[in-house]
């Protein structure tokens, strides 16, 4: 069983103005989860990209299943029996289940593709992970959860010996998590090693028997999880003590800022009414397609409203386009960073200065250089944005800091209410702090704040009051003192029965 | 949840891009009978063939240019290659050179300006549209001196009358079991690029790349294999379209083919092909270099000026992408 299946040693890797690996060492043994932590930008992603053929090494050692390898292809590390589900989605939108799964790889007859065959083997994988899902289906369509899932499927039907997953889970529903730790279970009994990145903690206990820890390109540690506590990981990650991982600051609640009466848009937002007040943090709880971001999109004017009111300070504001809702104050930190959160050609100043350009600018339209990068400047280090300068591309960064510049780009503004929607998503346990601090400043200063999230730990430590939110309906609600994990998945599971039947 | 059994024709209309084809197919019948009914001569037995014949050449190069447009990419150099290829067969022929040798050599000399687009969208990576305006700048100069500026003699002075006549038959005149040769011709490029396109995994990596270019990459899809061969398809269908203005004409124009590559888009896109890449169907294609063609027989037909032409047809491209785009958004706004 414990043999030595992956062996990287003294590896470089420099990208221009970073060094994002530094002399790192990483083993993986046959039969075995590992996981690899470390915080944003830590290199993690580049470590396994470069196991997995995508990127090339500067220098190094990188020995698979005992011999010695020079720089991979992505196909050749695939056939190596290396697979990897990348820490972004990477799917053709518009080809099908089926055909994702074998592209690059397609089966054919004599020249023509079997599609048939194709199609046959992707359900048998399907099935066998308890996926419900038609091969034939068009990827574009499905929700991301699923699509989550069907790169997921990808991956194992290479027949890996080496399974690596960059943040898998970080778009999955409670039960699908649930589903891929079977899975990987499975795999690990087969003598599949996996390579797990995920920056949820928490996850750790069901799956993993090793650790490996990264700081800043360097390694750090590498032990057994048995040995070691919660706290130390953390701390050997951030490099220092976090002393509260849901820092509560408490004030007192104040008059309503913020009403949305009987908003309908789509079936996906349905009668949804709520208030928020001064000096409290509104958590939305909900299983994955609850409605809950489709609810901040018809608010923010992003998508049509059916019907419903929206009220700032009594009075009321009519919301058709978003540049309406920015006017009024309200603002949205989107959940999908990669398609809705960024121009992801742009660099970071110009991402963040993008919906600001209205303070920024001067009488004649100009922008004015200093004080954008006074404000570009102040965000990256008051979020803990790691990168060289604020001149970098944001397509460059790793995924937690891109979403830190996500939330970063409306809070260099002055808004009434603001919404977060899963702005944890992907974002280290340091940062996530910062992210709390900063929600927690908007609430002393008075501003309404809704906080989407699918993390329950994060919602029950973070939100003064919670709203559970169930198929486009807010079947509940509770001050985060009644809070229970049960209570929310209760009322987050409270379909209607009409509903759920139909959807069968 | 989904496996159960789709009727037959629901599972013909579920295929990608099926929609859009049959819309055009749908707009190609609405179109004809319209004009049939201002002037019945359209209608009549030698008109069909007669649009069957002049429909072929946009049919090829629209091929050509779908495949580009799939990949999320365009070829500007495609009518330029067509004049390329009409003057290279042309010259070569008035010279006394065999008519296959002649094609053959023109064949290798498309192909090569297929290869450099490839290399210079797929692995330098210059923006498509820079890169091909490059070379439809080069191919029609080419063109231009191949013959010393001007337009060739008649192929029949070098290499007989009776190799013309056969030549010209071949690709225009002639007729087979009631049909133009030259509909044949576009027939049988059809099929094979038809087959290539959705039956082998050079088909679908054509789709994959221009759908997500990483994921495809990712994959292990080599992006600048496919894109070449993505050109190389169009330069192809272009060195075919120039054999039969070439017949046609009997002899090498240097203006041949001129403005091509946009008439090859207008096709393409008129037909359901998505000009950002990833989807599209060649029947789409069948469908769309039909709906223009019809539009200029008819126009024609009834007497319609040039200028009103240009501008039905300009009218239908954007309508048609229009049409494409709501359609689009509709189906998206269900599946949420
Ligand atoms: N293509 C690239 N060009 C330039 N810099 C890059 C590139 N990819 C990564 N980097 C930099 O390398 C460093 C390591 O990034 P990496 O994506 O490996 O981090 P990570 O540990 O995966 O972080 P996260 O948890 O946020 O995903 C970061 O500073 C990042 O900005
Ligand atoms: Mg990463």
């Amino acid at each position: 069983m414990d043999d030595l299946i992956v062996s990287m040693e003294h590896v470089y890797k420099s990208f221009p103005g970073v060094k994002a690996l530094d002399d790192v060492h990483f083993e993986l043994r046959s039969g075995e989860v590992m996981a690899l932590l470390g915080e944003n930008g830590a290199g993690k992603s580049t470590l396994v990209k470069i196991l997995s053929g995508v990127y090339a090494r500067d220098s190094g050692h990188m020995e698979i299943f005992g011999r010695e390898q020079g720089d991979l292809t992505p196909k050749q590390a695939q056939e190596l029996g290396v697979a990897i589900i990348h820490q972004e989605l990477n799917m053709c939108r518009h080809l099908s289940v089926a055909e994702n799964m074998f592209l690059g790889r397609e089966k054919t007859r004599l020249g023509t593709l079997s599609n048939r065959e194709m199609e046959a083997e992707a359900s048998t994988i399907l099935r066998d992970l308890k996926i419900d899902l038609d091969p034939r289906k068009v990827v574009g369509e499905l929700p991301v959860s699923k699509q989550q899932m069907v790169e997921i499927a990808k991956a194992l039907s290479t027949n890996a010996r080496v399974l690596i997953m960059d943040e898998p889970t970080s778009s999955l529903t409670s039960r699908e998590i649930e589903d891929l730790f079977r899975i990987i279970r499975e795999l690990k009994n087969k003598g599949c090693g996996i390579v797990y990145i995920s920056h949820r903690l928490e996850e750790l206990q069901y799956i993993v028997d090793r650790v490996t820890i990264m700081r800043d390109g360097q390694f750090i540690a590498s032990m057994n999880y048995q040995d070691t506590t919660m706290d130390e990981i953390i701390s050997l990650m951030v490099g220092r003590e976090i002393r509260e991982q849901f820092p509560r600051v408490s004030c007192k609640k104040g008059k309503s800022v913020f009403e949305v009466k009987h908003l309908n848009a789509g079936h996906l937002v349905r009668d949804v009414g709520f208030q928020l007040h001064e000096g409290e943090i509104v958590g939305f709880a909900g299983l994955m397609g609850a409605g809950r971001t489709e609810t901040t999109r018809a608010i923010f004017g992003v998508d049509p409203k059916t019907s419903g009111e929206i009220n700032l300070d009594g009075r009321t504001v009519k919301i058709h386009k978003v540049a309406d809702a920015i006017r009024a104050g309200i603002v949205l930190a989107p959940e999908d960073r990669k398609k809705d959160g960024l121009c992801t050609k742009l660099s970071i100043r110009h991402n963040i200065a993008l919906p600001n350009l209205d303070t920024l600018c001067d009488k004649a339209g100009i922008v004015r250089r200093a004080r954008e990068t006074r404000m570009c400047e102040h965000a990256v280090n008051s979020l803990m944005i790691k990168t060289p300068s604020v001149d970098m591309d944001v397509a460059t960064l790793s995924g937690g800091n891109q979403q830190k510049v996500v939330v970063a780009k409306w809070l260099a503004r002055n808004s009434r209410v603001v919404m977060f929607d899963e702005p944890t998503r992907g974002i280290d346990v340091a940062a996530k702090v910062e992210i709390y601090h900063l929600m927690n400043k908007l609430k002393q200063q008075g501003i309404a704040v809704m906080f989407v999230s699918s993390e329950m730990s994060e919602i029950m430590g973070i939100a003064d009051r919670i709203i559970v939110m169930c198929d486009g309906r807010i079947t509940g609600e509770m001050t985060a003192a009644q809070a229970t994990q049960e209570k929310i998945l209760t009322l987050a599971t409270r379909f209607d029965k009409k509903v759920a039947t139909a959807n069968e | 949840m989904q496996t159960k059994r789709l009727s037959p024709l629901r599972r013909f209309i579920a295929i990608r891009g099926m929609a859009s084809a049959m819309i055009a197919f749908a707009a190609l019948i609405v179109i004809y009978i319209v004009f049939g009914l201002r002037e019945p001569n359209v209608f009549s037995t030698a008109n069909i063939l007669n649009l069957l014949r002049s429909m072929s050449k946009y049919l090829i190069i629209g091929i050509g240019q779908s495949y580009l447009l799939i990949t999320g990419n365009i070829d500007l150099s495609l009518g330029s290659v067509v004049g390329m290829s009409a003057m290279i067969s042309a010259t070569l022929m008035t010279h006394g050179v065999n008519p296959l040798i002649a094609a053959f050599i023109a064949l290798l000399c498309c192909l090569v300006i297929g290869l450099i687009n490839g290399l210079l969208v797929g692995k330098a990576q210059l923006p498509p549209f820079i890169a091909t305006l490059g070379t439809m700048f080069t191919a029609r100069g080419i063109g231009y001196m191949i013959n010393g500026n001007r337009n060739t003699d008649a192929i029949a002075s070098g290499i007989g009358k009776e190799a013309s006549d056969k030549f010209q038959n071949f690709f225009y005149y002639g007729k087979t079991m009631g049909l133009y040769n030259t509909f044949l011709v576009a027939v049988a490029v059809f099929i094979v690029f038809f087959f290539l396109l959705s039956k082998t995994r050079t088909g679908r990596h054509i789709y994959a790349i221009g759908s997500n270019v990483d994921a495809a990459k990712l994959s292990g899809v080599s992006v600048f294999a496919t894109t070449t061969k993505a050109y190389m398809v169009s330069a192809f269908c272009a060195f075919v379209v120039g054999l039969i203005l070439c017949a046609q004409a009997g002899m090498g124009n240097m203006e041949a083919g001129n403005m091509y590559e946009m008439y090859a888009v207008a096709a393409g896109v008129v037909g359901g092909i998505s000009p950002l890449g990833g989807t599209g169907l060649l029947l789409g294609t069948f469908a769309g270099a039909a709906v223009w063609q019809t539009l200029e027989n008819g126009l024609n037909m009834i007497g319609a000026q040039v200028g009103l032409q240009r501008i039905v047809i300009g009218v239908i491209v954007v309508f048609a992408v229009l049409l494409d785009v709501v359609v689009r958004r509709g189906s998206r706004k269900r599946i949420k």
